[in-house]
């Protein structure tokens, strides 16, 4: 018998007392895990340096004049420039079919995100050429079973369509905008500008926001600066931002994310590290006999420590890995219960800091009575009742 | 029975005594219970703390009216020629000859939240002349109220308590305008408490959206003269598309939405970290059973019956459990309720409340503890019934 199997053979021996620990530790990587996927998800968007926006100085949900567009894109320093415009979209009811729209300029708007809108060159041009059409991000898409080719019809709880009366367009499905991790067009829905502006029967137009790409990072300052200014003391003032800090603030307006998650996930692993710390301590102790015999065995007392730690590392490691499946059920079901938002997935970094925290979990729980185990003297181990 | 209830009473106390033996332990389960409720607890006072601001801005006798199928005053449209004939229905309240109702416009606005130095969406709402009479419990604490036809704001009390930007006397520039700021008002418990107020006009043409109104407030001789209104309104072809509802059935819509994704949440960690406690307890109080073989066994073949060995573990759990309760109460109680915070609310700006408990939720975490105090004793209790004494010592 090597000393893996005596170490399995330890874990178990008290099979109640480990399934038990097993579950709490599962919990708490569990919450971790989701925790860090839905923060992950929130502010962790891959963004371009030179990628800039500008917006009215007033606030984000204040429209700009069409006539802003032009003047941006010709600034100096301003590679390409697009625009965007909030649409309001729902699917049959809300919240549940709450969409993300956004009324584009196709063109230019396939310029300034080229790296996240990598899609088939026909469907490409399907959206392109029909300015009925609208793209979709995958997960949409297959959340409410869309085809591609079929036409939707997508409602507005700000805007009326002047055609029909009402509140509703109809959308023909070009394609759908694969969405990898990290991804800035994650949950998007992208129809045409000129097609919403004609059809919309107020607020023509006016426009959202501007993103737009610098010729070089290092120009965002003048670049930001030039275009504030420009618009300065007229009606529409501006504010120029690179993207990662109007994410940022815009991700702030939830609230202190960030500290509530450390708060709960730090509570729940004091918790935890608390249960199975004793309880390892009492295992241990309850062995003591046991660890004089192997002593007087010739079992060195290194190896002593290495098989007490080992076997509190492998309790923290499987609760790490059943917390981390757990997380990934928890985030599908979410996902197949669809309140607002984007899907979210399990995100790679949540993965990382769940081994190194099951690590650190593992030492800390494990140290105290290993060295126990570790200084042990064979007289007292067989003396002690 | 009677000794049945002395044996349990010595068993109780003999566990209770031991229980320094096994102190670490016993703490790592009362503080597991206390950080458990204390999560639960967390959440559950965001999610009320929420839905009453929400729910306590609304009056019964007064009248809102939206675009219907809006969720938010945000996305709704009322015409002018809507308004004025709204202002001729039943039931509505005159002031100094005039109807008592108020058109209202909410732009959004930017300001800075002062935690965290991040711009930070503020409504900023045009209302009309009686808009202020419209909304009891509001009170101007410093300055004065804007004049009608001037580029003044009025800046509720909650909003400058979170936010910097529009501090009192404070001149600021929106839309190539200067606006002054010229008073300060409270309406404590309300969403208004976390809005900025100018006159309707003004920001119509300075805010480029001339004659658009988003919703409109009238006040009514009483409550019950809002159903007669809502019928009459239906009546009228020219209302069509039109939501009436009172301010306190609209701000209680609003309340559910607004919350009930902290709720949930606050549930699903609650009961997940619960079952973490819970195994902790278990754990606890399995090593207390396991260290009292001796004891428990010696007292069985004296003639303790098997219930005294089970109720003297259960009252061990449910002492600890009631014991992480308290402090995970107490930890609550001190750490966060009545703490001032904000969040995006249901119309997309910054609303202001308070970390609030309510009796009923100290009533559900209370529950909790117990359930796991309860079951946590449970099966151990009854691993301690079912020894058999003869074995037990024998083993020793």
């Amino acid at each position: 018998m090597n000393d893996r199997a005596l170490m399995w053979k330890n874990l178990w021996r008290k099979p109640v007392r480990t399934i038990l620990l097993v579950v709490s530790i599962t919990i708490a990587f569990a919450i971790l895990c989701v925790m860090l996927s839905f923060n992950d998800a929130i502010s962790n968007v891959r963004t371009l340096p030179t990628r800039m926006i500008t917006l009215s100085k007033i606030n984000f949900t204040e429209p700009l004049p069409m006539a802003h567009y032009d003047r941006i894109a010709r600034m100096e320093g301003v590679a390409v420039a697009t625009h965007m415009n909030w649409f309001g979209g729902y699917f049959q009811e809300m919240p549940r079919g709450f969409l993300p729209v956004f009324a584009v300029d196709p063109e230019t708007y396939f310029q300034v995100y080229a790296e996240d809108l990598q899609i088939p060159a026909e469907q490409r041009d399907a959206f392109f050429n029909d300015p009925t059409a609208m793209l979709v991000a995958a997960p949409v898409a297959e959340k409410f079973g869309w085809r591609v080719g079929q036409r939707i019809p997508i409602k507005s709880n700000i805007f009326t369509n002047s055609t029909s009366g009402d509140s509703t367009w109809e959308f023909m499905l070009a394609g759908t905008i694969p969405t990898p991790q990290g991804s800035s067009q994650t949950g998007s829905v992208l129809i045409h500008y000129d097609y919403f502006n004609e059809t919309r029967t107020f607020g023509r137009d006016r426009i959202g926001w501007v993103p737009f790409l610098t010729t070089s990072a290092e120009l965002n300052d003048r670049v930001s600066n030039a275009i504030d200014q420009r618009f300065a003391n007229s009606a529409d003032e501006t504010s120029t931002n690179d993207e990662a800090t109007f994410n940022k603030s815009f991700t702030a307006q939830l609230g202190n994310i960030a500290l509530v998650i450390t708060l709960v996930v730090g509570s729940a692993f004091i918790a935890i590290l608390l249960i199975v710390g004793t309880t390892m301590a009492l295992a241990v102790r309850e062995r003591t006999k046991e660890v004089g015999v192997m002593k007087t065995l010739g079992f060195s007392s290194g190896r002593v420590l290495r098989m007490v730690l080992g076997e509190s590392m492998l309790l923290a490691f499987l609760g790490a890995g059943f917390g981390a499946l757990l997380a990934l059920g928890l985030l599908a079901m979410a996902a197949g219960a669809g309140g607002g938002g984007p899907p979210v997935s399990l995100a790679p970094s949540a993965l990382l800091w769940s081994a190194l925290i099951a690590l650190g979990l593992g030492l800390l729980t494990g140290l105290a009575p290993a060295l126990q185990a570790y200084r042990m003297r064979i007289i007292d181990a067989l003396g002690r009742r | 029975m009677a000794s049945l209830l002395n044996q349990i009473g010595a068993v109780t106390a003999l566990n209770v005594r031991s229980i320094p033996q096994r102190g670490w332990m016993s703490v790592a389960s009362v503080v597991a219970v206390a950080l458990t409720i204390a999560v639960l607890l967390f959440f559950l006072a965001l999610s009320n703390g929420l839905s009453q601001t929400v729910k306590g801005s609304g009056a019964d006798d007064v009248a809102i009216i939206i675009r219907e199928g809006s969720n938010a005053e945000l996305n709704s449209v009322v015409t002018r020629d809507q308004l004025s004939i709204l202002t001729t229905g039943p039931g509505v309240a005159q002031r100094q000859g005039r109807p008592s109702a108020s058109g209202e416009l909410l732009v959004i606005v930017d300001g800075v939240k002062r935690s965290t130095s991040t711009n930070a969406n503020m409504p900023f709402r045009g209302i009309g002349a009686e808009g202020l009479a419209l909304r009891r419990g509001v009170r101007i604490t410093e300055g004065r109220m804007f004049n009608p036809g001037t580029n003044e704001i009025v800046v509720g009390a909650g909003l400058l308590r979170e936010f910097s930007g529009f501090e009192f006397g404070k001149s600021i520039r929106l839309r190539g305008t200067t606006w002054q700021i010229v008073g300060v008002f409270e309406a404590p418990g309300t969403v208004f408490e976390s809005e900025l107020w100018a006159d309707i006009a003004v920001t119509q043409s300075l805010f480029n959206r001339p004659n658009v109104y988003q919703t409109m407030r009238i006040q009514l001789s009483s409550p019950d003269a809002v159903k007669a209104f809502q019928d009459w309104a239906k009546t009228d072809a020219r209302l069509n598309g039109l939501e009436v509802l009172s301010e306190r059935a609209y701000y209680a819509r609003q309340a559910s939405q607004s919350s009930a994704g902290f709720m949930f949440i606050g549930l699903v960690l609650g009961i997940m970290m619960a079952i973490g406690a819970l195994a902790g307890a278990l754990n606890t109080m399995y090593s207390s059973v396991a260290a009292r073989s001796a004891e428990i066994a010696t007292l069985r073949i004296i003639g303790f019956s098997g219930w005294a060995a089970f109720f003297g573990t259960m009252v061990e759990a449910l002492m600890l459990s009631a014991a992480g309760g308290a402090l995970g109460i107490l930890l609550a109680f001190v750490a966060f309720n009545g703490r001032t915070t904000s969040t995006l609310g249901a119309g997309f700006t910054q609303l202001v409340f308070q970390f609030q408990l309510s009796g009923g939720i100290v009533f559900a975490a209370i529950v909790m503890a117990i359930v796991i105090g309860l079951v946590g004793g449970f099966f151990p209790g009854i691993r301690a019934a079912r020894q058999r004494p003869q074995l037990e010592l024998a083993a020793q």
